[in-house]
């Protein structure tokens, strides 16, 4: 029988996931490597043909680009919400997510970022972006808000790294002590020279309250910036001011449901299941629910505010979603994101982790397409019926977005094995 | 010299009470700790720290700056866009907002390293590592 000292057991059970990888993790590391590396080789290529060479074309001009964009935006969401949210509301569950879900967010708003670019077509004025003084003294538009989401994004990005890092200081201190050689001394660099005295911890409770405090309302303000790409315009089916809180549920739908697709399978693979137990799923899956529920509103909402506001164009946009060309695509996102998780208000369900994770992935699926069917949809059926048109993803396109799925999960396998996953310090303190 | 290590917390936590009462406080010791434990703040009245004030300065400055900035860059040449006043304050109030945000988070942490001396090259190698023991250092000369 075991007899090993609790905390020491932590200690060896996270760590172990850091061991040497085996054929299967080396494996799905090459798989997302290649993604990585085609996707590379064929945005080089756009950059060099030019636009043309996706489906982008009037009057459709922003396709999937901006569909990824968003989305992986969105999944950056639940991260800051599980880390800092729950914190703040001292939900004790967190701690089986938290750094999953805070490495998520930091990956995701990588992937994210990349998509701007890779929808500039020329990819090396990309500082146009940014304000910089210039000769002619010729500053970016503040009132736009494509510049909002340069400044809410970064900044985003930015803070979630820094709460990342922090949330982990002290437990690259343990790692230093566990490792030796170059590992160690990387370790011992990283844990800027953490010992646990008392000085140190009374600033670092501060240090974590203030930056869950400043990461809060991030929650709510990045993707309502976001959300006002589509809302400030005067485009049907964009222009309108339940944008912003349907598009936040939405992120933390799409984010808790990511955090199930990750932390589903890297629980069984790390044996990580004495910590991460059925009771935190189901928690997660609770906020799963709640968001659906929230989203189907909106759908509902939006649908009923177009027809009861007697616009035409607002009405006939509606109509074309539901039965347009695009109808089938609308029907999936029904399903996925407001239907299936319904079957979430059965407990024996939500404690089912292989239902879960399935459900989980439709989600995803859902809330990809909801991007897609809301930016493209209104694109091809504004005003005037001379400017319709449709859209469909050229391979280029293809290609790119599977890119960033590869992206995604190779970072976050690199992260898995390169930083301890579940907070050791925090399981310690709970025992 | 004195170095006091418990394998577990309420022994420790027993010892601290009674260096307490015999008129040590939070100066005269020197605490190692695996995990923030609240009842050590507790015991020896250790205050809060200065770290709100490195967060509020930043957060001030973000949102000042922020305002300032967007209201120099517009009137160095006010080019009118979407029917719009030069200085519109919905949207700079925005960036400001997410200003505040960044810069008191960064002010934050730049705080932390100040008041928590870090990074220490002593700390990266340290003499002697605790794990997950709970430590009391009674350094000579300092009692009470």
């Amino acid at each position: 029988m075991e007899s090993l000292d609790p905390r020491e057991r932590i200690e060896r059970d996270v760590l172990a996931a850091m061991g040497r990888p085996g054929w299967k993790y080396l494996a799905a590391v090459s798989l997302c490597a290649l993604a990585v590396l085609a996707g590379f080789a064929l945005w080089a290529y756009q950059s060099i043909r030019g636009l043309g060479v996706t489906g982008i074309m009037h009057p459709v001009g922003w396709g999937v680009y901006i569909t990824n964009f968003v989305f992986w935006v969105g999944i950056a969401h639940s991260g800051t919400l599980i880390s800092a949210v729950l914190f703040l509301f001292r939900a004790r569950f967190r701690t089986s997510f938290n750094r999953a879900a805070e490495a998520m967010t930091v990956i995701s708003l990588i992937v994210a970022g990349l998509f701007p670019l890779i929808h500039l077509g020329r990819v090396w004025v990309f500082y146009y972006l940014f304000p910089y003084p210039t000769q002619r003294q010729i500053w970016v538009n503040f009132r736009s808000p494509l510049i909002w989401d340069v400044f809410a994004v970064t900044t985003y990005m930015i803070v979630s790294m820094v709460f990342l890092y922090v949330g982990m200081v002290p437990d690259l201190a343990i790692v230093r002590r566990r490792f030796t050689g170059l590992p160690g001394k990387v370790y011992a660099l990283l844990s800027l020279g953490w010992t646990g005295t008392l000085n140190q911890w009374r600033h670092y409770k501060w240090l974590y309250i203030l930056l869950a405090a400043f990461a809060t309302p991030l929650v709510a303000s990045v993707h309502s910036i976001v959300s006002w790409d589509f809302a400030v315009s005067i485009v049907p089916g964009w222009h309108t001011t339940i944008f912003a809180p349907y598009f936040v549920a939405g992120a933390i739908f799409s984010g808790t449901a990511m955090v199930i697709t990750l932390v589903y399978p890297m629980r069984r693979i790390l044996h990580l299941e004495r910590y991460i137990t059925v009771d935190h799923f189901e928690n997660i899956a609770k906020i799963l629910l709640f968001t659906s529920l929230i989203i189907s509103y909106a759908y509902i909402v939006e649908t009923g505010l177009a027809f009861y506001g007697d616009n035409p164009f607002e009405a006939e946009l509606f109509r074309y979603r539901s039965f347009g060309d695009y109808r089938h695509l609308f029907w999936l996102m029904v399903l996925c994101n407001s239907l299936l998780p319904l079957t979430l208000f059965v407990r024996r369900l939500r404690r089912s982790l292989a239902y879960l994770f399935a459900i989980a992935l439709m989600a995803n699926v859902g809330m990809w397409v909801e991007r897609f069917v809301i930016i493209v949809n209104s694109l091809a059926r504004d005003y005037d019926p001379y400017a319709w048109g449709t859209y469909t993803p050229g391979g280029v396109e293809i290609g790119i977005t599977l890119m960033s799925f590869g992206l995604f999960f190779l970072l976050y396998l690199l992260f898995l094995k390169a930083f301890p996953i579940l907070s050791m310090t925090e399981l310690k303190e709970r025992l | 010299m004195e170095t006091l290590i418990f394998e577990e917390k309420e022994p420790f936590l027993e010892r601290l009470r009674e260096l307490a009462a015999a008129g040590h406080s939070w100066r005269t010791l020197q605490l190692h700790l695996p995990w923030e434990v609240p009842e050590v703040t507790e015991i020896l009245s250790v205050p809060a720290g200065g770290l709100r004030f490195f967060a509020m300065l930043g957060g001030l400055s973000g949102f000042l700056g922020g305002m300032v900035f967007t209201i120099y860059t517009v009137t160095t040449w006010p080019l009118i866009t979407g029917g719009k006043p030069a200085i519109s304050l919905p949207p700079f109030l925005l960036i400001s907002y997410i200003l505040t945000i960044l810069f008191g988070s960064l002010g934050s942490f730049a705080g932390f390293l100040l008041l928590a001396r870090m990074p220490s090259i002593r700390g990266m190698a340290p003499e002697q590592e605790y794990g997950n023991r709970f430590v009391i250092i009674v350094r000579e000369g300092e009692a009470p």
